[in-house]
């Protein structure tokens, strides 16, 4: 597994529902994630943090000691920890546009365990990417941590735009990656016309991670739309 | 205000107008008036005639005709003849008044054959050297004693009359603007009100001669104003009521979609069990949409939604819109065809990124409700560049029209015709139930149109569903589009 590295991270779920709990923390463990602790109040979910220093926060908008806002504010204010909201839209998601809370993410209810996997894992990559791991895809793996791709006995150093497209396609992996959000990734804000360049350095990238380049298995294309990077064994 | 201007202007032009009308038709009449008295000649023919009609006798006495004697009788006037030289009366008529001289000197007569003899009003004739006075009753006219004018006067005339008619125009407007701002400023706070009235809260001051109508438009005020707050109140409480029940289904759903998940994955259960677990995921993700397109209809209907305006790209939003409901498509059963027209840089526009991601999602996951066996969709950018819109240095207006179609089942030609006709029944709540359909499309509508942008719907090129929408877009200039280095 790739990331297992993530799924070793103390993920503390807080939801004033005993039976989401449940349900949340029994996705989690079946998907991997090792250490899952929940709290029901924001009391409960203070003390954990003080005690047990978890690495993601799952949060729930509304708790009955208080809202998740606050706590997220509380728990913030010690430790830069990433936090995901589980939010049951309202006005709460307008809060998460307009005021830019801060927050890593948040996943509307109800919502397919699938979805919030994808958003927990991501939050995860982004947030923990300086421990940078290597990634396993179907022809190589990939050292973020040097920027190289390893092929058998092979090192190919990756430069900076292919650093960063592969960082991006990696944070969204299994997903497809809008052609405007990979040049934004790249080149910042206003990509315009940036999209045969784009090409090119996806071109390159697949000489050195793909074992046929035109006939890619890890980097797809979806037509008209983006780019895909499907992980080994996925 | 311009309203109050307006009438302003109405008044004068209606001042400016009367003034000369007036004076002209006053100037008529008076004219008229004298014309019809023109033959009477104030009596001077009369005298004339009777001069000529005298004439004198075998007797050595003068005698006046028959005609002569008609006319003073028509005049009901005596008359006398004043001797050349003596300045004796060598005649007169009969009925002649005792109190008539019957001498008279040069001087005396010069003064009464201009003015009076005794107050009766004279006019005079000649017979041969000798002088005829003919003498009218005291009211029968009116002389002039000096009937003089001033040559300059009457060269002036024209110039007299013309200033005469500023003069009085001049004081027409001067009475017209100290009555009107009178009555201007009562009437200008009721007018104000009642222009304001649609918008705002007006109280106007019940002063003045028009203090009926400003209590009239104070308690209209409060009427209005009444019924506003009562009406969003309503409204508040509508969308409200859908946003808690919203909230309130979310989190037993989010079970029930949870668990028919994990049920579905669970390879350690029958197939068969485990496809019944499909079947309440997919009604439990229906239900989720349904969730949320309720709640941002009722918002958007009610103007809660805030949009938030920003700059962005179309194409972008498009792109992301069909990424995201691609990655939900595991099964690859809705490929998605995206098309940008041919050498179509980034289409910028100012719109809110969610909600127009939003809109498109929406038409996409619309057609893959209505096939739930899977099909093709068709998603096509053009733009071209438009008069209207304010342009920009590096970029011109123009207008982007964005196809999404599908090859599906596509849609009979009543039932467009009603998706295109009918209203949505959360917006009409007078119709029936037959009228219903999806929520999705009401969005699609409610956010397009919030974008100042227009809505079709028809037939796929393709045979399914087909819907069209129209925005405004800034286009880059060809020659500013730079490429990479």
């Amino acid at each position: 597994m790739e990331y297992d590295y993530l799924k070793q991270k103390r993920i503390l779920l807080v939801d004033d529902e005993g039976q989401l709990r449940e349900l949340v923390t029994s996705i989690l463990t079946q998907e991997g994630y090792a250490q899952v602790r929940t709290a029901g109040t924001v009391a409960d979910a203070l003390a954990q943090a003080e005690t047990w220093k978890p690495e993601l926060a799952i949060l729930d908008v509304m708790l009955p000691d208080g809202d998740g806002f606050d706590l997220f504010s509380k728990l913030r204010g010690k430790e830069d920890i990433p936090v995901l909201f589980l939010t049951a839209r309202g006005e709460e998601e307008d809060k998460f546009r307009g005021f830019g809370l801060g927050a890593d993410d948040y996943v509307v209810k109800p919502f397919l365990p699938r979805e919030l996997l994808f958003r927990i894992a991501a939050v995860l990559r982004r947030s923990y990417k300086e421990e940078c791991p290597r990634v396993k895809l179907a022809a190589c793996e990939i050292d973020f941590e040097r920027a190289e791709v390893l092929r058998g006995q092979e090192r190919l150093p990756l430069t900076a735009k292919e650093f960063e497209l592969l960082g991006a396609l990696y944070r969204n992996a299994g997903r497809i990656v809008t052609i405007d959000g990979l040049c934004e990734a790249v080149w910042g804000d206003n990509p315009y016309g940036y999209e045969n360049s784009l090409m090119a350095h996806i071109r390159r990238i697949r000489e050195k991670i793909e074992e046929n380049p035109s006939k890619p298995v890890s980097l797809l294309t979806v037509k008209g739309l983006g780019y895909k990077l499907v992980l080994a064994g996925k | 205000m311009k309203g109050t201007i307006r009438l302003i202007r109405r008044f004068l032009l209606l001042v400016v107008c009367v003034v000369p009308v007036l004076f002209f038709l006053n100037l008529g009449l008076f004219v008229a008036y004298t014309w019809r008295e023109r033959s009477d000649n104030g009596g001077w023919q009369a005298a004339i005639k009777v001069g000529e009609e005298l004439s004198p006798g075998s007797d050595g006495q003068y005698h006046l005709s028959a005609a002569g004697q008609q006319e003073l009788a028509d005049y009901d006037a005596w008359a006398i003849l004043v001797e050349d030289g003596t300045g004796d009366v060598v005649w007169h008529s009969e009925g002649l008044p005792e109190e008539i001289p019957l001498h008279y000197s040069a001087a005396e007569i010069s003064w009464y054959t201009r003015g009076y003899i005794a107050d009766y009003p004279t006019t005079v004739g000649a017979r041969g050297d000798d002088l005829v006075i003919m003498g009218h009753p005291k009211t029968a006219y009116w002389k002039l004693l000096w009937n003089t004018f001033d040559y300059g006067m009457i060269a002036g005339l024209p110039r007299m009359l013309l200033s005469f008619l500023l003069l009085n125009g001049a004081l027409a407007f001067l009475i017209y603007m100290i009555l009107g701002t009178g009555i201007l400023r009562s009437v200008k706070p009721v007018v104000q009100g009642m222009e304001a009235l649609p918008e705002e809260d007006v109280h106007v001051r019940e002063k003045g001669f028009l203090s009926e109508v400003a209590g009239a438009v104070n308690r209209v005020n409060e009427k209005l104003r009444a019924q506003e707050r009562a009406l969003r109140k309503r409204e508040n409480a509508r969308a409200g009521w859908i946003s808690g029940v919203s909230h309130d289904i979310r989190t037993p759903l989010t079970m029930v979609l949870g668990y028919a998940a994990k049920l579905e994955e669970d390879v350690s259960l029958p197939e068969e069990v485990r496809s019944k677990a499909r079947v309440i995921r997919l009604q439990s993700v229906k239900m989720k949409n349904l969730v949320g397109n309720l709640n941002l209809a009722s918002k958007l209907e009610y103007q809660m939604q805030p949009v938030r305006m920003e700059e962005l790209n179309l194409t972008a939003v498009l792109r992301q819109a069909a990424a995201d409901f691609a990655n939900e498509d595991l099964e690859g059963r809705y490929p998605i065809d995206f098309r940008c027209q041919e050498g179509l840089g980034a289409c910028r526009m100012r719109g809110d990124r969610e909600l127009l991601q939003r809109a498109v999602y929406n038409v996409l996951s619309n057609s893959r409700q209505h096939n739930p066996e899977g099909c093709s969709l068709f998603m096509e950018l053009a733009a071209e560049a438009g008069k209207e819109g304010k342009a920009e240095k590096t970029a011109e207006a123009g207008k982007a029209r964005i196809r999404l179609s599908d090859d599906g089942v596509g849609v009979s030609e009543e039932q467009l015709e009603t998706l295109r006709s009918t209203p949505h029944y959360m917006m009409d709540s007078g119709t029936g139930v037959q009228l219903r359909h999806g929520l999705g499309l009401l969005i699609v509508r409610q956010i397009v149109t919030a974008h100042g942008g227009q809505v079709r719907l028809d037939h796929g090129p393709a045979g399914g569903f087909l819907v069209e929408i129209f925005l405004d877009v800034l286009l880059p200039n060809q020659s500013t589009t730079d490429l990479p280095s």
